[in-house]
């Protein structure tokens, strides 16, 4: 397994997506912790800054922008995996491997790995930026005990998140499908189910994922209640192993032609 | 020690897509140390065949074996079977050395052996590219050199030469004889006999599916009818005597060329000239026609329908 893992990680660092995947994560957290700190509290009405930066939770919410940008790490699982059909790599990597499942296993073991150093990434951007432009305001101490929760959250959360795009893209296999259905899956159809059915928003993955970052305030998902980071963790390691068996034994079977 | 090869078996294979039979009750072997043609026209079944031995596309029945055994159950299959099977299975923005070290990575092998492979197959200029600004011929030999990278002792090629220029295909030709040479198996397919006919030693032809002839490149020269060109001013008088037939000669096929001209299949050079001698009839001309393996060919595989891929 260790070669077929080592071949898995040089696809992703031979090809530009990784980069720019990443620098999207941390342009993304960017922009968030600067809309938090300086457009929110005067969007909001709020004379004067201090207001809301004095309050702990909204100082931990800026922290938690760290989560905010999971979209790309879900995003680059797919385009990992759908990019081997895409450009027909599946054809040379099945034929070292014609175990089609090891690939889909070491893929996403591989992804597991990324996906927790773009977390690390993110959290280390957004405690970062945060502190820096706190810094000549007065604001609640960020507190470092929650800081380190949303590190875990945030490392945990990204690397199931990007292990669940690998599996999204073996079961979808043509790359543009699988990503617009991704988008429209999280950024609607899962709201919208909530807004219907609110208990099922916690079992959803985007909830899930919500759980686990523990940002239910700031994404609108998830419904009214949440699972704790455990479960959440759980529930989406269970989605992405329950899509990529199903890929295992359906897309995944197909003639490679 | 190079990597020896072992014999591909390749019993009552049948692919169905759908309603098209693509394969079809196709049996054939394929012996190490020799370099083995896979030909038919386009559209006949060659990449199908050729992607059931690699465990690619799974047989509706029959199957292909690898030294008896099926590619999925092989222990090391990149190290025993090196197959390229087209020019596009490359990540456009991943250099031609960053595509081989992810094979080399794959097989447990030093990064190093992916600058050995570009060197063997010509690309060492060309190793920080990437393979999306790659002409074909550079694609061709990439995928040549994926082929190498676990030193296989068997290589399947699909059209190899497809896209190289004459000095590639030059090159490729002395290639493939020098690692048959090394006892290594080597099977590549095309859709033109003349432009493996001086690599190949053994052919396989398949025509819409199925099986057309297999054998050693001189049984298929020896195979086709015989035609001799023969001139004489009194050629009434020759169709005559060779008609009747001598000493258990089976009657010839004649065709009447021109005003003075024969082609007679089925009779060789010396039955004709000995029939004429006999028969007192002078002659101006006897000649052996080449055989023509490229006509030949067309004609054993004309029966498929032209076009559709293979």
């Amino acid at each position: 397994m260790m070669p077929l893992l080592r071949s898995e990680l040089r696809k992703v660092t031979t090809t530009k997506v990784l980069f720019f995947l990443t620098l999207a994560v941390v342009l993304f957290t960017a922009l968030n912790v600067f809309l938090l700190v300086y457009l929110t509290p005067s969007a909001m009405g709020v004379e004067n800054n201090d207001q809301l930066l004095m309050n702990p939770d909204y100082v931990t919410n800026i922290i938690g922008a760290a989560g905010s940008s999971s979209i790309f790490v879900l995003i680059l699982g797919i385009v990992a995996m759908t990019g081997e059909f895409r450009h027909m790599t599946i054809t040379s990597t099945l034929l070292i491997t014609p175990r089609r499942s090891r690939v889909l296993i070491a893929k996403g073991v591989v992804f597991l790995a990324i996906g927790a150093v773009i977390g690390l990434i993110a959290f280390a951007t957004a405690i970062a930026l945060a502190t820096l432009t706190l810094s000549g305001t007065d604001h609640a101490p960020i507190d470092s005990g929650v800081a380190l929760q949303i590190l875990g959250g945030v490392v945990l959360g990204f690397a199931i998140y990007a292990f669940l795009g690998v599996s999204v893209g073996a079961l979808i296999r043509n790359q543009v499908a699988a990503v617009v259905g991704a988008l429209v899956w999280v950024l609607v159809l899962e709201a919208l189910l909530t807004v219907f059915v609110d208990w099922i928003g916690k079992w959803l993955p985007g909830g899930a994922l919500d759980a686990v970052l523990q940002s239910t305030n700031v994404s609108g998902r998830g419904g009214s209640e949440v699972l704790s980071i455990g479960a959440g963790a759980a529930v989406l390691v269970g989605y992405a192993v329950l899509l990529g068996a199903l890929a295992s034994t359906t897309t995944m079977r197909r003639d490679i032609t | 020690m190079p990597t020896t090869g072992q014999t591909l078996t390749v019993e009552n294979l049948s692919k169905r897509f759908g309603k098209v039979h693509a394969v079809q009750d196709l049996s054939f072997n394929v012996e190490p140390g020799r370099v083995t043609g896979f030909l038919g026209p386009n559209g006949s079944g060659k990449t199908t065949t050729l992607r059931c031995m690699l465990g690619l596309v799974r047989p509706s029945s029959g199957a292909a074996r690898i030294g008896g055994r099926v590619y999925r159950d092989l222990d090391h299959p990149g190290r025993v079977v090196g197959a390229a099977l087209e020019a596009s299975g490359f990540h456009p923005g991943r250099t031609a050395r960053g595509h081989l070290r992810v094979i080399s990575d794959a097989l447990g092998l030093p990064k190093s052996r992916a600058d050995e492979v570009l060197e063997l197959v010509g690309l060492v200029d060309a190793a920080g590219r990437k393979a999306g600004g790659f002409s074909l011929g550079m694609r061709q030999r990439l995928s040549l050199a994926a082929a190498l990278v676990g030193d296989p002792g068997i290589l399947i090629l699909d059209e190899p030469a497809n896209g190289l220029d004459p000095e590639g295909i030059a090159w490729l030709r002395g290639l493939l004889r020098s690692l048959a040479r090394e006892g290594k198996t080597v099977l590549v397919s095309s859709h033109v006999l003349s432009e493996v006919q001086q690599t190949v030693d053994d052919v396989v032809i398949i025509s819409r599916g199925s099986l057309v002839q297999a054998g050693t490149l001189a049984e298929l020269a020896g195979n086709g009818a015989v035609r001799v060109r023969v001139r004489s001013p009194r050629r009434e008088a020759l169709i005559a005597a060779l008609q009747m037939g001598t000493e258990g000669n089976p009657p010839a096929a004649i065709e009447q060329m021109g005003h003075d001209e024969l082609l007679v299949t089925g009779l060789s050079p010396g039955d004709i000239g000995r029939s004429a001698f006999l028969a007192g009839v002078e002659l101006h001309e006897l000649a052996q026609q080449t055989n023509d393996l490229e006509s030949l060919f067309l004609e054993l595989t004309a029966t498929g329908t032209p076009g559709g891929t293979a």
